[in-house]
């Protein structure tokens, strides 16, 4: 049989991938795109961070891209002393780089979504260099339907773009996969069951 | 010139099964296996994270560009699955094809869902009046069924229902919060919810350690906690000294003597691309369904002008797949929030929706037969859910996390029927890189397949809002092939007019070449495939053991050269 296991299937499907002629783009990979090395076989390395040299954007789209990906999965302050660190942090802008280099296909739409960010939402300025308020403002346009205008449909389609990249980008780290409390690859004696006995309909949990 | 007992082509489930037997029998064998030998600590990469793999476990544009399915991924060694050889497929017929050439096949990464069939399958024509009945009952199969599991390892537990004979298990893999929420809504939708039968070892056995619960099985097992050939049969086989596995040795065509007997095999040697020739006193075919009746269509002499053993006209003739498709997909209120829990850990299964449909009446729906569903969902390695929520920022991540372990999908596996319109044949033009006519697929699904779809789809709308769970849509089926449940190009039957080999798996015309795939199986059922081929593939390996016990293939090996 195959095709029932959601697991990895479903990173696959959510990107479109699932189909033999995909064209989705190139992953780097977190830790590659610091050098390679550390891919060894067994449970990951912590990841080394060293210097990135941007492939594909210029400083200032990566400068973009980076604002982008931070507004969409910021940090977050749980509480004086913790944060929960957020897609600059994992580094979401080093890997989109990494992905539009290495697949034709996205760098025109990245290209050109980034252009409009900066023309059409912001004439006098550049999007980077707008105070977060206002580039919020801008975002919420693109993000609920609610508030979608006929005339900015370009937009629109490239938040889309942006977002499916930075939670790609985010929830494959380390840091991502610790965010979601990722239970996966630990390793168990007898199968993991359900520990609500008595309450099989799980109400008023 | 060296001269076998009994050629094998193919080394997964029912290949494997067949060199097991019969070198434990005593019988010279040599197995022939398209690809290279597997490499577990290097071909399976079950256990890294994302973040550990260079395209974070997508591939590269290219291998993306090349996969056959998402089980070929960066998680394996770029030529776990085939690309090399090519097919064809007929205008109007689209099929994904998996096909895994490593020793041991596609048994390195099956699903393990190991069900098995029973007398409503194996007796369906008599109740509803379409095709034909197979050519075995039910009390005649079961002692193979109850020996394959005890070989393999079956977890799961007595069920008693009418469309699925219960077995021989180890303890069933513990139901999960979600199993237990849907468990109560398919009650009061009035469908069955119940362990799935999973070839995963929940404790060692046979010699096997148990599983460990990486979550990750469609990529390989590093330490062979389900059945795979590779871990199961070779090993076996390879201790009795009587096997030669020749890896890389890519079947082209089964030779015969003056009399049209089966005397060798050719094959291409994928390294060197030369043709090479292996002589035994018998051979079983066991390259896959499609694939052994490429092999046997190829193979065409004076004595057999449309291939090998086909004078029935039908090898190659009736395939069968399995639909596969997310009939519902949506989520469970009562999870929001929740702590994330390890829900994957046996990789999907842990639970199926057995066969309810047309079980006391065969025609109370309106299509014939009857199809069944897995669930899946749970936290997962990617909140894959994403582009359900509108928004960003801080409310959204948190979105994210608190939807993390609600999503709950079910995928249907209905069958598809005989049909005159669904067969392999030989390209007459087309040739793949090795000089092999290559094997040309037509196939769609038919419409009382559809009618299980569309069924299955109301039946889970209704099963969400039973369980208490959001509905969120369902998707389309799954490009044919996708299921790698294909059967039926060599069916057996009593009749040498209508079918290809007879009920022991021996080809009706040529009594010294036998099949020992899911070629045999006259449709794929509601059930998967490989528990079925294995007992089948037991029998007739058993079978072929009294052939040459009794002094039937004694055939003189031709002069050398």
């Amino acid at each position: 049989m195959a095709g029932q296991g959601p697991s990895r299937r479903e990173l696959l499907e959510a990107l479109g991938l699932a189909s033999a002629a995909s064209l989705f783009a190139g992953f780097c990979r977190w830790n590659y795109a610091f050098g390679e090395g550390s891919a060894q076989h067994g449970h990951s390395q912590h990841p080394v961070r060293l210097a990135y040299r941007l492939q594909f954007f210029s400083t200032d789209q990566y400068r973009t891209v980076e604002v982008l990906a931070e507004l969409i999965l910021p940090a977050a302050h749980s509480s004086a002393h913790t944060v929960q660190p957020g897609a600059k942090e994992a580094g979401v802008a080093e890997f989109i780089d990494f992905m539009v280099f290495s697949d034709p296909a996205l760098q025109g739409p990245f290209r050109d979504g980034l252009r409009w960010l900066d023309q059409a939402s912001a004439p006098a300025n550049a999007f980077r260099n707008l105070p977060p308020a206002v580039q919020t403002a801008i975002l919420e346009r693109l993000a609920y339907k609610a508030n979608y205008r006929e005339e900015e449909k370009p937009g629109q389609e490239f938040f889309r773009l942006i977002r499916k990249y930075t939670v790609t980008g985010f929830y494959t780290t380390r840091i991502g996969l610790e965010s979601l409390d990722y239970p996966g690859l630990t390793f168990y004696g007898t199968s993991p069951g359900c520990t609500h006995d008595g309450n099989p309909e799980h109400l008023g949990l | 010139m060296a001269t076998y007992d009994v050629i094998v082509i193919g080394t997964g489930a029912g290949g494997g099964m067949a060199i097991k037997v019969l070198c434990e029998a005593g019988l010279k064998v040599c197995a022939l296996n398209a690809g290279r030998q597997v490499d577990p600590a290097k071909d399976f990469r079950m256990h890294r994270m994302p973040y550990d793999m260079k395209f974070r476990g997508l591939n590269s544009p290219a291998r993306r560009a090349q996969s056959v399915g998402y089980m070929d991924n960066e998680y394996v060694a770029p030529d776990a699955w085939e690309h090399e050889i090519a097919y064809s497929t007929a205008e109007g017929t689209s099929w994904t094809w998996p096909r895994s050439n490593l020793v041991g096949g596609k048994t390195n990464f099956w699903g393990r869902s190991a069900a098995r069939m029973g007398e409503i399958d194996f007796k369906a024509a008599s109740r509803d009046g379409y095709d034909v009945d197979w050519p075995v009952t039910y009390e005649e199969i079961a002692p193979y069924y109850t020996r394959v599991e005890e070989m393999i390892g079956v977890a799961s537990t007595v069920q008693n229902r009418p469309s699925n004979p219960d077995g021989s298990y180890l303890p069933p893999i513990r139901f999960r919060c979600m199993d237990y929420i849907l468990e109560a809504g398919a009650k009061k939708s009035g469908v069955p919810y119940l362990p799935d039968r999973m070839a995963q070892l929940t404790q060692a056995f046979a010699g096997h350690p148990p599983c460990h619960y990486c979550g990750n099985c469609t990529e390989g097992c590093d330490v062979g906690a389900f059945f795979s050939s590779p871990y199961f049969f070779l090993p076996l086989a390879q201790a009795t000294g009587n096997l030669e596995l020749r890896t890389n040795a890519i079947a082209r065509e089964i030779l015969v003597d003056s009399d049209g007997r089966a005397k060798g095999v050719a094959y291409v040697d994928r390294k060197t691309r030369q043709e090479v020739e292996v002589y035994a006193k018998a051979v079983v075919a066991a390259a896959s369904c499609i694939s052994t009746a490429q092999i046997m269509l190829n193979s065409r002499s004076s004595r057999w002008p449309t291939g090998i053993a086909n004078s029935s006209g039908q090898v190659g003739r009736n395939l069968c797949d399995h639909l596969y498709g997310t009939s519902a997909y949506g989520y469970l209120p009562q999870l929001l929030g929740q702590p994330s829990f390890p829900d994957n850990v046996s990789n999907g299964t842990v639970a199926w929706l057995p066969r309810w449909q047309n079980l006391d009446n065969p025609s109370e729906e309106k299509f014939i037969r009857g199809y069944s569903m897995y669930p899946g969902g749970g936290c997962d390695e990617f909140p894959s859910y994403y582009d359900e929520i509108e928004g960003f920022g801080a409310s959204y991540k948190a979105a994210i996390k608190r939807i993390y372990p609600t999503p709950v999908s079910f995928t249907v596996q209905a069958p598809t029927q005989r049909s005159d319109k669904n067969y392999v044949d030989i390209d007459p033009e087309k040739k793949d890189t090795f000089g092999t006519p290559q094997v040309r697929i037509h196939f769609a699904w038919d419409e009382n397949t559809l009618m299980m779809w569309e069924h299955s789809k109301q039946v889970c709308e209704d099963l969400f809002h039973k369980m208490g769970g959001e509905y969120q849509g369902h998707g389309d089926p799954e490009s044919p092939g996708w299921s790698l449940h294909e059967t039926g190009t060599c069916r057996m039957g009593n009749d040498p007019k209508q079918f290809v080999t007879n009920r022991f798996g021996q080809t009706h015309d040529v009594p010294n070449l036998y099949v020992c795939d899911a070629s045999v199986l006259l449709n794929c059922t509601d059930k998967t495939t490989t528990l079925s081929l294995l007992a089948f593939a037991l029998r007739t390996s058993e079978y072929i053991v009294q052939q040459f016990k009794a002094g039937t293939h004694t055939s003189e090996a031709p002069a050398a050269g």
